[in-house]
Order: structure tokens, then sequence, then C-alpha cells
């Protein structure tokens, strides 16, 4: 029974960060990385099949990231993740989501595990396609914003919830092996300590090229995407009229905006 | 001009509202006036949502049958491949939307179409289309284009475009959509059950709280707060999870949408996008917030960078407890 | 020399048959045997435990136990009738033993092998008349301890703990009571039976001259004679009596030998024992993971050191720690006795058989009998007033910090606290902000602050999380940074190069992610060019100055309270005004009681001319703000008393205060709440020390916060 999860190292900006020379991207030096918050959880996901299970499950993480991205997959690794792939070539810069699924898709085609997960979105660019365009390359069924999931390994049907707008969760059943894309909340992520972590560095990382994957560099990278970055820039900002002053001073104007606009008694 | 497709989206019988929005965002799209917008339902009983997106702007509604009822990934998948390989659109709209995270990068993918999603702007330079999103957390705005793609699909933002007032009479068409096994199957609905019977929907004067109040013990503080004041206590999507709150307070794409709001005082909220699309219609926000930075300012009317705790309590001397 | 006939002595067994000397001899052989076999299982439970890293210097640690039991130091500290009380027990019990063992010496040894006697003649009569004494003092010693636990009941000796419900196994703690009552009535009854054996000789003897005509040589027992004397007693109900006394005395001083390894008794040995592998940094300076460790932490009664085994037995359950713990204080389920005496009842039930039973069963961690729960470990504030005040030098803290360990390793910690962890892993702050941040606090000073990283500077400024990021602290960092500059000190701090010391994560038990903050900081420290460090926060004063050294980084470091009284002094900063405020102290942990930082501060406020009353918890004795060991990433349980509370409460009590001072970041933070929490706003106000000296110096933009009630 294999369990492969799809992760992503997420870039936060800094302070004071600056737009790259090209203007398509910030200055890696005011990038901070870390593993995407909705990869805890799918990863958790995962972990909790793989420990409710009699039967072993090996549970595989991927990430297509450069060399920097495998301390996110140390970290996956140290929270009980068997196994951990990083697949990286120049060409891959530049890809878009699509171009990302289909890399991972050509590591599942290689992995053949029974269930594929992924976060919902990413924190940094949230497009919110990647496992999905990961199924349609697999041709799997497919189901996305999960915040329950009923499945036993090597199941041929699994029961889930996902969480619509306004917070009515809509209970469906799919076909497996599928690819399931995971929301926050779903359960609670177990804590890596950083002794963990550091033992974890014990475990190798498989790094797979392009030609590994039986993949051209024309597959991915701008020709494989399907939208290119033209510019990256700050938008003008917040229209909020800041109301200065001592605390009491702030105070006072709230209390007046709210005894206009809301009526209230005194 | 090969015309713009909006995908129309339903649950549980009713049209969504976003899908006019989809309408209304087509009609800047129309490259001459004569291109021609056409807005396909998808359903079971398609026809019974014709009359909801029968508004101006409207040249045609594709009524597309299909076996489910309800959201049906591969369905909905077969169909739009199928629609659009019939009537080859140049643009192809659809809501940003939880269902359609369910299908529309698969559409993209297998059909090697343009795409990108959460959009809030696009347009034509130089009669390419380049569409605007945010990124690294809606901190920078980026625009992409679609070279030397045919038709390109954009998942529009819900809340950024204007829907169409009037009524129109389009023209009905029925389009038939080929089978698609069904791998994933409807089972039921589950209302998340209010646990105090407060409508965040109907509510005019709204404090919500957010991360920034800290720990669980300093609710009480707010809710005594909001009482105080007259408004209806909510919060943001932490808050809820983390059961401080029940979730039925819960303002944001995957709680309560403030429709009635007319103030809304945010309190500790730091303003992810996921939160500002249940209240930012609001017409007049206030936001608290001891990060002068946060996102939440872009959308509030007043803002004031300061503790939340001592505003709290000198706000609270204003009105008789 | 040899015995002599008309030298005056006792002669011992006096009438006995052969047979029942030698069955007198056989008994005593048979209760040293028990004893040493009760010694024996100890210390092999002791072995099963792991390695201690006890450094070398036997002689200097014996010198320094030796001083501490003859003085009584540790007993008395805090509770001056309970030294007194003991030293009688002490020195009673002492003597007493010195003089039995000197009789064996005589009669047992000496006379036999070389036929030398000393037991006699002047030397005999004094050693009589001090034994006797010996014995008074002992009685007088049990008698109030008896008086104590009987009547006076003091709270810290009232068992209940706070770790069980009613209903718990062992929740019920009254065999304790038995044993204790037990320990105290046979040493009671030992020490009468003595005097009433030595009256009955006396009576049985009284036609002898040399022993009648000595008999005030032992006065209790010739007051006692006299007495039987009056009550019609014949010298032949005397010799019967005296017979029966002697069986009785003797087996019953027999038993109780036997029985030390076995009860309460045993801390005549342990808790020496304790004091010689005694720790002076055991809380200030944490113990490392060992490197080829498969477990971090403590799991298992055997993960513990044979330190900490033998130290547990130590524990006389005098309750110090139980009183002054903060978490205690504020009926939080933490008792630093019941985790020393879980641990020990656990040890004793699984570590004293011959085999040792199956790892499993060796799990503290939990709430089964013995068994030390989460929500207890959780409690600790790492204030050290436990390790601080215990008299037999046990180490409360790195037993927690260890079993915290493995609860991190495990995930097991309040959610909050989880996340501030990433958090710090993350951005190098408990904050969140960003690492650019940090010197965002100078921007609002009028001069530039040099970059350490960039030019040499003679003192380094080690800012701290709070100081640089929380915007009530960020007036007080600036303040300093002002009055350095006035002083003409040739400072610099880090800037981005500088993380969150670790101090609080370490005792957190995130021991690796503590080691990344420190070899990151030690890494800034190395690359830059400084002679001493200087520091706003407690915290990051007790790990650079205590810990560091073991992870590479030696540094000359202060905490800013003797930088300033230093530029006071030497008139580097002049004093405009004195301020004439009625101000109390409260010493902050990690600066006093962890390191010994209790004159600076004061001498401070005297400069400043300030009346300085003391709160009664101060100095070594002060009561933690609640803060530490991680508690500040931990939301307090709701309804709850807390410790900053208990302490503003303690400093309303002082008539006419103005103002209560503090000298670290947290305090700072922790009192200013509690002053509004406990409706003390509008009576006294909370500063930090720096803001008074900046008021002081006339600086007009001292304390932005509302002025200081005058």
């Amino acid at each position: 029974m294999k369990l492969l999860v799809a992760v992503k190292q997420v870039a936060a900006l800094d302070e004071d960060f600056e737009i790259r020379a090209d203007g398509k991207d910030v200055d890696a030096e005011f990038l901070l990385r870390d593993l995407n918050e909705w990869d805890d959880y799918s990863l958790e996901e995962a972990m909790k099949i793989k420990e409710a299970g009699a039967a072993p499950v090996e549970v595989v993480v991927v990430c297509v990231g450069a060399a920097e991205a495998d301390e996110s997959l140390r970290k996956c690794l140290a929270k009980g993740a068997d196994r951990a792939i990083r697949v990286w070539d120049e060409a891959i810069e530049g890809s878009d989501s699509i171009a990302v699924a289909r890399v991972l898709a050509a590591v599942a085609r290689r992995e053949k595990p029974d269930m594929l997960f992924a976060g919902v979105q990413s924190s940094d660019h949230a497009f919110a396609s990647t496992g999905i365009a990961t199924a349609a390359f697999l041709d799997w069924p497919h189901a996305a914003v999960l915040t329950h999931l009923e499945y036993t390994p090597g199941g041929k049907s699994a029961v889930f919830r996902r969480e619509l707008e306004g917070g009515v969760l809509h209970e469906m059943q799919i076909e497996c092996p599928a690819v399931l894309t995971i929301q926050l909340g779903i359960n609670t992520p177990r804590y890596a300590s950083l002794r963990s972590i550091k033992q974890a560095a014990a475990k190798p990382i498989e790094v797979l090229s392009l030609e590994d994957l039986d993949l051209a560099p024309g597959d991915v990278g701008e020709r494989g995407s399907l939208s290119r970055v033209r510019r990256m820039y700050v938008p003008d900002k917040g229209r909020a009229e800041m109301i200065e002053g001592s605390v009491e001073e702030q105070a006072a104007r709230l209390a007046h905006l709210i005894k206009e606009l809301a009526g209230s008694a005194s | 001009m090969s015309g713009i497709l909006v995908i129309a989206e339903h649950r549980r019988g009713e049209v969504r509202p976003v899908t006019l929005e989809l309408v209304g965002a087509a009609q800047s799209a129309r490259r001459v006036p004569e291109e021609r917008v056409a807005v396909a339902v998808l359903g079971a009983e398609p026809e019974r949502s014709v009359p909801s997106v029968s508004v101006a702007g409207v040249d045609e509604v594709l009524t597309v049958k299909l076996a489910a009822g309800e959201f049906d990934p591969d369905a909905y998948e077969a169909a739009v491949r199928a629609l659009i390989e019939a009537r080859k659109p140049s643009l192809v709209l659809l809501p940003h939307s939880i269902d359609s995270f369910g299908y529309a990068a698969a559409v993209a993918a297998k059909g090697n179409h343009g795409f990108a999603t959460d959009v809030f702007r696009f347009g034509y330079e130089q009669g390419a289309l380049v569409a605007t999103r945010g990124g690294y957390g809606q901190k920078v705005n980026i625009e992409v284009d679609f070279p030397a793609r045919e038709v390109v699909i954009l998942a529009l933002r819900a809340g950024v475009f204007k829907p169409p007032q009037a009524r129109a009479s389009p023209s009905v068409t029925s389009f038939a959509a080929p089978p698609a096994r069904a791998r994933v199957v409807s089972r039921s609905f589950i209302e998340v059950s209010a646990a105090d019977d407060v409508d965040m929907t109907t509510a005019e004067f709204i404090l919500a709280i957010g991360r920034g109040i800290g720990e669980q013990a300093n609710v009480e503080r707010f809710r005594e707060l909001a009482e105080a004041v007259g408004a209806v206590l909510g919060c943001s999507r932490p808050i809820a999870d983390a059961g401080w709150l029940p979730k039925s307070r819960q303002i944001g794409q995957s709680g309560k949408t403030a429709s009635a709001c007319k103030l809304y005082v945010a309190m500790g909220i730091s303003g992810a996008i996921q939160h500002l699309a249940g209240m930012k219609h609001v017409s007049t926000i206030v936001a608290v917030n001891a990060d002068a930075g946060a996102s939440i300012f872009t959308v509030a009317k007043y803002g004031i960078v300061g503790d939340i705790f001592e505003i709290a309590d000198a706000l609270h001397s204003h009105f008789a407890s | 020399m040899t015995r002599d006939p008309t030298a005056v002595t006792r002669v011992l067994f006096e009438d006995f048959a052969p047979a029942a000397i030698a069955a007198f001899y056989v008994i005593a052989f048979a209760a040293v045997t028990v004893f040493c076999f009760g010694v024996y299982v100890e210390v092999r439970k002791y072995r099963r435990g792991s390695a201690a890293d006890v450094d070398g210097r036997l002689l200097a640690r014996l010198q320094a136990m030796i001083g501490t039991v003859l003085s009584h130091r540790t007993i008395a500290r805090r509770d001056r009738a309970a030294g007194a009380a003991h030293r009688l027990i002490f020195y009673g019990f002492v003597l007493l033993f010195l003089g039995t063992a000197t009789i064996t010496l005589d009669y047992d040894i000496l006379g036999p092998l070389f036929g030398v006697h000393f037991w006699q003649g002047r030397f005999y009569l004094w050693f009589s008349l001090v034994l006797d004494v010996a014995g008074v003092l002992l009685t007088g010693g049990l008698l109030y301890m008896m008086y104590r636990r009987g009547w006076l009941k003091p709270p810290k000796l009232d068992y209940a703990r706070p770790d069980r419900q009613p209903g718990d196994p062992d929740y019920d703690r009254s065999g304790y009571r038995r044993e204790d009552w037990a320990f105290l009535w046979t040493l009671l009854v030992i020490v009468a039976t003595g005097y009433l054996l030595e009256a009955a000789r006396l009576v049985w003897l009284e036609a002898r001259p040399e022993v009648w005509a000595y008999r005030w040589w032992s006065p209790a027992g010739a007051a006692l004679a006299l007495g039987l004397r009056a009550a019609g007693m014949s010298a032949a109900s005397g010799g019967v009596l005296r017979t029966g006394l002697w069986w009785f005395h003797g087996l019953l001083a027999l038993l109780f030998i036997a029985l030390i390894p076995f009860t309460k008794v045993k801390h005549i040995l342990t808790a020496a024992g304790s004091l010689v592998l005694r720790d002076p940094l055991a809380a200030q300076r944490l113990p490392r993971v060992p490197q080829d460790q498969q477990r971090a932490g403590a799991q298992y009664i055997t993960d513990f050191s044979w330190k900490q085994l033998l130290s547990l037995d130590a524990c006389t359950k005098c309750g110090r720690c139980h009183e002054a713990c903060p978490a205690t204080a504020v009926g939080a389920p933490l008792s630093p006795r019941d985790v020393i005496l879980s641990l020990r009842e656990f040890a004793n039930r699984t570590l004293e058989s011959a085999t040792l039973p199956e790892q499993a069963e060796l799990d503290v961690h939990g709430k089964g009998p013995g068994q030390v729960a989460m929500e207890t470990l959780w409690s600790c504030r790492t204030c050290m007033a436990c390790v601080e005040v215990c008299p037999v030098a046990i180490e409360h803290v790195p037993v927690i910090v260890q079993m915290r360990r493995k609860l991190v390793e495990e995930g097991q910690m309040d959610p909050q606290l989880k996340k501030t962890l990433q958090t710090i892993h993350k951005t190098g702050n408990s904050f969140g902000e960003g690492k650019r941040k940090r010197a965002a606090w100078t921007k609002a000073l009028p001069f530039a602050v040099k970059d350490a990283r960039k030019e040499p500077v003679d003192v380094l400024w080690f800012v701290g999380d709070y100081a640089s990021f929380d915007p009530r602290n960020q007036k007080v960092t600036q303040g300093l940074a002002w009055l350095l500059q006035e002083a003409g000190v040739d400072f610099g701090i880090l800037y981005e190069g500088e993380s969150n010391a670790g101090n609080d994560v370490r005792r957190v038990g995130e021991e690796g992610l503590y080691e990344v903050l420190a070899t990151s900081n030690i890494e800034s420290l190395s690359a830059a060019s400084f002679k001493t460090i200087v520091t706003t926060d407690p915290h990051s004063y007790n790990t650079i100055r205590n810990e560091y050294p073991d992870f590479g980084g030696r540094y000359q470091i202060e905490h800013y309270t003797t930088l300033v009284l230093r530029l006071l002094q030497e008139g580097r900063l002049r004093i405009a005004r004195p301020l004439g405020l009625r101000v109390t102290f409260h010493d902050p942990c990690h600066l006093g009681r962890f390191n010994k930082g209790y004159e600076a501060p004061r001498e401070i406020l005297r400069l400043l001319g300030c009346e300085l009353i003391e709160m009664g918890r101060c100095r070594a004795n002060s009561f933690c703000c609640g803060a530490g060991g991680g508690r500040i990433w931990m939301p307090d349980p709701v309804g709850m008393d807390r410790p900053a509370h208990n302490r503003m409460r303690e400093a309303a009590a002082i008539p006419d205060l103005q103002v209560y001072v503090v000298s670290c970041p947290k305090d700072l933070t922790m009192f200013e709440d509690a002053l509004k929490a406990t409706g003390n706003e509008g009576r006294f106000v909370v500063r930090e020390l720096i803001e008074l000296v900046r008021e002081a110096l006339g600086d007009r933009q001292a304390a932005a916060a509302p002025g200081v009630a005058a």
C-alpha cells in the first residue's frame, strides 16, 4: 500500500521586499521559504491512514523544487513519511501549476501509489489547480477541498466531505485510486521536533531529473505552462482613513462612528 | 471572434449569484460588440435555471442535460470540454469556486487551453488577453498572458465583477453532452448546525475578532464589548477552527457572508482573502490591528493601528455595560 | 592503656549469661546485615539509572556537604524554628551514635585485639554527661517536631497533592503521615527507655559506691532514679527492670538501625549523598542530550541518572518546594514535591526487585500511580524556587525539563506552544515578525545604533525578542539606548544576526531547536568583535552566561543593571534630581535567584533617591511572574488565579506604594496586565528600572507611558 503526497515549498515575502530586475518575480533574497500550510494537513491525513491500518502503508512525499526544498522534505520525513522524492531541472524554472502537475503525474506513474494527496492550494500563489491537473494527466478520479475522509488503504472507494461556500458540507463517494486535495482543518497536524528533523537527515531524498521521468524540457517551464508571467508589481494599497491619536482619542472616534452608523443607545 | 462562454454554477436547485458576475465580466470582454456571450447551464434539469440567467448581455443560453443533479466533476469536465470543442470560444469564464476547484484545471490540462485562476481583472492588449491575479498571499499583483492559446479559461474571483441588473430574453438551445462514467457520486448535504441561533447574514452591525485576540480566555472580553456596543459577535476562520466560537459565527468564504451588514468592526483580523470574501462589500469597515501592514486595511474605510485590547477597553467605556 | 580496675566505668553485659550475650551479638549482626542488605537494594536501584554527569572534585564536594550539614544552613533558611529543632535532633542523634560507636570501639575492637581500654575514668564520666545532655537535646527536638506536626500544622506539611483527585489510588497520603509519626515516636521511645534504663541500673546498683557516687554524671538518669526510688522501687526490682529495659531498648534500637534503608530514616544517608552531588548550576545550566542517546528526554524511570534516583530518596517531604512554587500557589496541578515523591514511589515499586520489569512498565508518563501527568509537567515555570530552597539539594527543574523533552518529541503540548515553536524556528523570534524588523525599534532614536556585525564595538548589546518586538518594551529598549549614548558607551547590536537566545525554548524541552538557536547566535557573536555583552533580558543573560559555553560560546556577559550602576557610580550618568519615590523591587527569576544579581538594581534605586520597601518574598525567594518555562506561550486556564496576580496582591499590601519596579521585559508585560486585572490601576504603577533612571537623569522623553504617580 502506498500513499503519494505532493508537497510544495512556498515562499512568503520578507519586509521591504524588492521586485527582481526582470520584473517577473520578487528578489529571492526577500523570500522566506517554508512547507505549504495545506501540505501539513495532507501529510497528516496520509500519516493517520498509515498508522490506523494493520497492513503496512508506505507514505512517499514528492516535491517539484530546487535544492532548498530539501528542508521542507526533511520536515515531512521527520513527521513520519517513509521516503522523499524531489524533482528538479533547470528547465522546470518558470513552470505554472499545470506544468508542475505534468511532472507530478510522471512521478505517480513511476511510483504507482494507491492514492495521491495534495493541498487545496499553496499559500503563496493559490492556483488551486495543481492537484486536479495531476489527476487529469493520470486520468484518475479526483475531488477537491476535502474536510473529511474515510478510506481504508487499498479500498476500491472512499467517502469524503468537501466544504462548500457558506460552510455546508457535501458528502460524496469516489472510486479509488484517486487524487484528493485536502483542506485546512481536516485534522490536527503533528509537531515535528527539531531533533526528529535532524534525525530525518539520515533518510534519503531521491532526486529525479526530467529524463528519469521520460519528460522533455518542452513539457515543463514556460512552454509546458498554460499561462505566462508578464510582470509582477506592487499594487497601490489601502484606502483606509487612519484614525490617529492616543488610545482614548481613537476609541472616542470609533465610538462616535458606531453611534452614528449603528444607532445604538449610549 | 469565436465568442465568450460562461459556465453557470448552481447548487441544490439555485443558480449561484457569482454566475451573473461572470456575465457582467463577459460584457467587458467583448472585443467587438457583436461577439456573442453564451451561458451554459449544466445539470439534471438545466431548463429550470434558464430564467435565472436570462439577463442583459447574454446572447444565448445552452442547456446541458447531465445524469447527475448535483456537481459531478467528470460529467462537468466532459461537458465543458465538449462545449469548447464544439463552440470554440476564445474565452471561457468560470467562477473561482469550490466546484471549479474540482474540475477546471482538468479541463484546461486535458485541452491544453490557456488557464489562470482567481483572476480579478482582465482585458485585451494588442489583441492578446492579459489577466491579473494576486501573488505571495495577495501582497503583489501578477499579470499573465497566454501566448498562442486559442482558447483561454479564466476562473474569476467572486465579488469583483458587477452583475447586470436588467433582464433579457436570450435564445435557449440544448447541447448534448457526451456521457461520462460517474466516478464520483453525490450522497448528501450536511448543514453546519448553528449552536446559537445567530444569523450572521442578517446582522447589520458586526464586531468580528481574529487571531489577534491571542487566547481563548479573551473571547469573553470581546463578547461583552459586542454586547455593550450593540453588535453581533463574529469571527474569522482560525477562531472557529480552534473551537473558540461556533462555526455559525465565522465570516468568510467557507463561513457566512455579512450580506446585510452596514458597519463591520474587525479587531485583530489580518484580512486573509478568504475572510475578505465574506465582508469586503460592507459599506463601512473599521479595522483595528497592531500590524500597520495588515491586508484588512486595504478594504477598510477607517483604520486604527494599535493594541486591540486597549482600544476595546477604551471603547467599552463609551457604552453603558 | 589497659583496663584499670580502679577506674570508674560501666560493666557491660553485667550479670548476663554467656548465651544471652551471644544472642545479643547474633541479633546485632543480623540487624547490621539487614541494614546492609537494605543499602544494597537501594544502591542497586540507583545503579539501574543512567550515567550521571558529575565532575571529579570529590574532596571539595565532601567539604561543602559537611559544612552544610554541620551548620544546618539549608534547613534553618526561612524556617528558623525547624532549623533549631532539627539541629537538636541531629546533634543529639550524632552524639548518641558516636557514643555507641565509642563503646563498640573500646569493648569489641581495641580491647580484645590490643588490650587497650580508654572508656574509663574521667573520660567515661564526661562521656556519660555529654551523652545524657545529647539525649535531652534529642528529646527536645523530637518534642518540638511533634508539637509542630500535631498542633502547629504548618501548611507546608499538608500533604494534600494538587496533581491527583480524591479516589485516585495514590491520592491518599496517610501512609506517609503514619511513617512520620512512627519515626518520631520510635526515637522518642528509644531515648526515653535509654534514660529509664540508666535510672533502673542506678537503682539496681545503688549499693555500689563506684556507681552511685558518680550518678550525677548522668543527670537525667539520676533524677529518674530518685523518682523510681521515691516510688518505692527496690534494688532487686531495679535489676529486673534494668534487664527488661536493656533488651527492649537494645532490640528497638537495633530494629531502628536495620530499618534505616527501608524508611524515611534513610535520609540520613541519602541527603548527605544528594548534597555531595549538588550542582549549584542545576537549573541554570541544563544538561545536554547525550549524542548517542536514542530517546530525547526521560520516558522511563531508568532514563534518570543514578544521581537523580539517589536524590529522589533524599526527600523528607519538608514541603519547602511546595510552598515556594508559583504554580502550586495558583492551584495548578503541579507541586514539585509531588513530582519527586511520585517518581520515588515509582522507582521503589519498579526498581527494588531482583529483576528489572519490562520496559513498558517503566514509563513514568501518565496518570497511573507514581506517574507524572502532562498537565503537571506543563504547569512548571522553571523559576527554580524549588531547587533553590530544597535543603537536601534535589534538582526538580532538570527532572521536569527532561520529561518535557519527551512530550515535545511526541508533540504533546498546547497548540499555541506548538505554533510558537514553529514560528521561532521559521523566523528566529516568538512574534513571527520578519528578521529585518528586529531592529525596527532603533528607527525612533535620534542617533544611529552601530551594527556590531560590521564594525567592532566595546559592548555588544544582545537585545532579546520581547525587548525588540513588544511595543511596550521597545520604549524601555530605546531608553537604554539613550542612556548608553548619554554615557558615551561604545555599543552596537547584531540587527538581523540576533535570534531568540533560546533560554525558554530549552526549558520547554525543545532541545533541537535550542541547539539551532544557540549555534546561530554563537556564529553571529563569533563573527563580531567586542569586549563584553550586555543584555536587558535576564533569560538571554542566563543562557548566554551559563549554557552557551557548552555549545562553544564563552563570553563575558552582564545584565544591564550592573553596567548602569557602574555608569552611575563613575559619574558617566549624572542624576539631575533624586526621585524620592516609594518603591518595591521584583527580583526577576533569571537575574536574581538564577544568577545572584540582587544588589545592583537595589543600589541603583538607592542612588536614584528612592525608598525601597522589600516585599516579603524577595531576593532568592522572589515570586515568579508566571511567564517562565514557556508559559508565556501557553494560555492560562480560564478562571484560575495567576502568579502575577498573586504577586500584585503582595505588592498592593505595601502602604503608599508608588512604583513596582521590574528589570525584565516579561515581568513588565505580565505585571502591567496584572496591575489592571487585580484592580490596582491608579494606586501604583509598574515601571522598568531603566525608565526610572531616565527620569532621574531629567530626560523629558522618559516613560512615554502615563507619568509616574508622584
